[in-house]
């Protein structure tokens, strides 16, 4: 029953960058992918955003087959360009027989499409053939002809948490028998409907987020997609593992549709959870990806959570909204991501756009890239109606 | 991993909240779509919480909360939802402002409220849940989604009691703008839905919850034992749906000689309901019970949940109710009954149920 999961593959595009070297050569360099609209077209061209620099158009190129941004959605091109990586780098067509499934995670789905077409919609079928493309469906069923996987293809959306439910959703098939590999992620692309109701619920950073300081004020969303390929312990090739997928928890706060408690009775809930799952005591946590908005209420509920977990001994924490923005749905993806990459190059990732402490914490982010022994990472994902998910990535070396 | 449903609460086009099993009078609609015959939601739902909420968390919180008043006030381990579109008719409502606004929205309600989780997360509020809490939104796989995920949970005894509900509400834009691809009859009786032979079905709606238990309550032993998904490609459509149907069946121990019933989507759209008829005359053996839904509830992406809570009632009751029967009414005992549904030929699904000790 308690197959291991290991990681074979990943791949990512977002703010900071088209694949994992680039994204970390940003981190490294301590380089933002917060900035002022470029591709999307809105009024709110003054609120910073973590918008991928790529056109559609371009993305369409990087896809590499026949895909126009005319027929597909901003979202769909973000998960292909970075499925199309992940299953490189995991040498996905060589071995078509495995049993293989899909799970992926987006809140937007089609709405970029939505935003361009529905009104024509509504007043004559002119635009009929992009109907199709509207739901959130859309995208996994593209990768999922992508990837030529036929079966266990599901969508999740559970809002901010979405992509890392996709995540132990798949590990879950796979500890289950089910399958012997999984395609896990999640996308979401900058829309006008996102940017509108976040800031309608007046929680945008006017000057772009910086998560777990005392003057934070708001979050800065972005866009982008992440994948990462989860197989067996039967058919993992052992030279490709590149870590391992020990620990994973959802919890339900049952506070609030949109905020936190401010004790993060929750976040306590998924970290713990995460924690027994993998059979490992806070103790052995050597870093944690925080959700970290850098909302006021999110950062403070989250941080008191980690306090109550780990101190005396707290590990060191940041969250890398500051580089990618908060991508909603691709964030727990693009989070998995990262903390992989933390795993495997022997790092700390840094929090930027860090200035105070917060004065209610016993920590600070850390603010610059550690090179120290990293043995088991956290990852933290929250979402709105409460939805808390913890996963644990750990080294395999 | 079989999970026994030990309680159900349904809101659909037909009269069926009340809990009384199969309609005494199935409700004949003469429309492009079938719309739900709703509670009164005052006796279910704090009248409070009721003013600004939108319909489908009232269908979603009601149809629930019949589901755990019959459920002796367990409070489920998981809450696990699928929904097709999720919270459609505030996603329309905020988008049009937006549009019509050139950005300056006024009401963040509708943007909260449309939140494909919204339903799940509201439930887990109503009932101070903490338990894991998931929602699938997958077009025609999404209930399928749910119904694995508690099955993973059972197997995995990570959970007793699991919550799973399949809900989607019907607009009147979805259904205009999906007419464009001729998905609905224009007017049709549903009574009538697959007399005519010709393009598209009627719409539909529901919300139907279940309570899923690895315990068996005294005196349920309706279970479900299996789900398979899949989608699908270029080749033959009946080849590729008998190929999984072996594959699933095999996995679950059982033979196709050893269905007793099979609900099916049909829907009364030629081109779709083919594969339908090509299974029911060419794969069962002759005496399996075939039985179809849509014209009880209509079309839409979590139509199966209402052909489990029907499956639940065909194996407790040991009958077919004459309205459902399609080609073949059945007199022996009722232990396996097959689920097959998919979505405009792309997305199918098989769930298979039993009666019985597991």
């Amino acid at each position: 029953m308690h197959h291991r999961v290991f990681i074979t593959g990943l791949g990512i595009i977002s703010a900071i960058g088209n694949g994992t070297e680039e994204t970390l050569a940003s981190i490294r360099k301590l380089k933002t992918g917060i900035g002022l609209l470029t591709n999307l077209d809105s009024i709110h061209a003054e609120i910073p955003v973590a918008e991928v620099k790529h056109s559609s158009a371009a993305l369409a190129e990087l896809i590499g087959f026949d895909t126009s941004p005319d027929t597909t959605t901003r979202n769909t091109l973000l998960a292909l360009v970075a499925a199309r990586q992940t299953l490189e780098s995991s040498q996905w067509n060589k071995h078509p027989d495995i049993r293989s499934g899909l799970v992926m995670a987006t809140t937007v789905g089609g709405m970029d499409f939505n935003e361009r077409y529905y009104k024509s919609l509504l007043a004559s079928e002119e635009h009929k053939d992009i109907i199709g493309l509207l739901d959130s469906a859309d995208c996994t069923e593209k990768v999922a002809a992508f990837a030529g996987i036929r079966h266990g293809v599901s969508t999740v959306s559970t809002a901010c948490s979405s992509s890392a439910n996709a995540i132990m959703i798949g590990a879950r098939y796979i500890r289950n028998n089910r399958f012997d590999r999984m395609l896990v992620g999640g996308t979401d692309s900058l829309t006008r409907f996102t940017l509108n109701g976040f800031l309608a619920l007046e929680i945008l950073s006017p000057t772009g987020c910086r998560p777990f300081d005392q003057n934070r004020n708001g979050l800065t969303i972005g866009e982008g997609a992440a994948f990462l390929v989860l197989e067996s312990e039967a058919v993992a090739d052992p030279s490709r593992i590149i870590g391992e997928l020990t620990g994973y928890a959802n919890a339900n706060e049952a506070f609030h549709q949109t905020a936190s408690s401010s004790d993060g009775a929750g976040a306590l809930m998924a970290m713990k959870g995460a924690l027994a799952s993998a059979r490992l005591s806070a103790g052995d946590i050597s870093y944690i990806n925080a959700h970290g908005t850098g909302t006021e209420i999110n950062d403070l509920s989250e941080g008191r959570a980690i306090s109550a977990l780990f101190q005396p001994h707290i590990p060191p924490v940041s969250s890398t909204k500051g580089f990618t923005g908060h991508t909603l749905g691709a964030a727990g993806a693009i989070e998995a991501v990262l903390s992989v990459l933390a795993l495997q190059h022997q790092i700390v990732l840094p929090a930027i756009n860090f200035e105070k402490p917060m004065e209610e914490l016993r920590f600070r982010p850390a603010d610059r890239v550690l090179q120290q022994n990293i043995t088991h990472v956290m990852s933290n994902s929250f979402g709105f109606g409460g939805n808390n998910t913890t996963l644990i990535f750990s080294d395999t070396r | 991993m079989s999970a026994y449903i030990t309680s159900s609460g349904i809101i659909s086009p037909q009269p069926t909240y009340e809990g009384k099993g199969f309609p005494a009078m199935v409700r004949e609609v003469v429309s492009d779509r079938l719309l739900c015959l709703e509670p009164d939601y005052k006796e279910l739902i704090n009248p409070l919480q009721l003013r600004r909420m939108p319909r489908i968390l009232k269908m979603g919180l009601a149809a629930s909360k019949l589901c755990l008043n019959r459920a002796e006030g367990i409070n489920p381990d998981a809450i696990i939802i699928g929904t097709g579109l999720g919270c459609l008719d505030n996603l329309e409502k905020f988008l049009i402002e937006l549009l019509d606004t050139g950005e300056h929205v006024t009401s963040v309600i509708p943007f909260i409220n449309s939140t494909h989780n919204a339903v799940a997360a509201q439930v887990a509020m109503l009932l101070k849940n903490h338990g894991y809490n998931m929602t699938y939104c997958h077009r025609g796989l999404s209930f399928e989604g749910a119904l694995i995920d508690a099955l993973m949970h059972v197997e995995e005894q990570t959970a007793v009691n699991i919550l799973v509900g399949g809900i989607d509400e019907c607009t009147d834009d979805f259904v205009h703008i999906h007419g464009y691809h001729h998905y609905w009859k224009m007017t049709v009786s549903n009574l009538q839905l697959y007399e005519q032979h010709t393009m598209g079905t009627m719409a539909g709606e529901g919300s139907a919850f279940f309570m899923l238990s690895s315990d068996p309550k005294t005196g349920e032993d309706v279970y479900v034992k299996d789900v398979h998904t899949f989608l699908a490609g270029e080749d033959s459509l009946y080849d590729l749906v008998t190929r999984e149907l072996e594959w699933f069946l095999n996995k679950a121990g059982i033979s196709r000689e050893q269905i007793d019933v099979a609900i099916t989507g049909m829907n009364g759209d030629a081109g779709m309901d083919a594969i339908y008829d090509s299974l029911s005359k060419d794969y069962f053996i002759p005496g399996t019970g075939i039985a179809r839904y849509k014209h009880l509830c209509g079309e839409y992406y979590t139509s199966s949940s209402f052909a489990l809570w029907l499956g639940a009632l065909i194996l407790r009751d040991q009958f077919i109710p004459p309205d459902v029967v399609h080609t073949t009414s059945v007199n022996k005992s009722l232990k396996n009954l097959l689920i097959y549904n998919h979505i405009r030929n792309k997305e199918h699904a098989f769930i298979l149920m039993g009666h019985g000790a597991i």
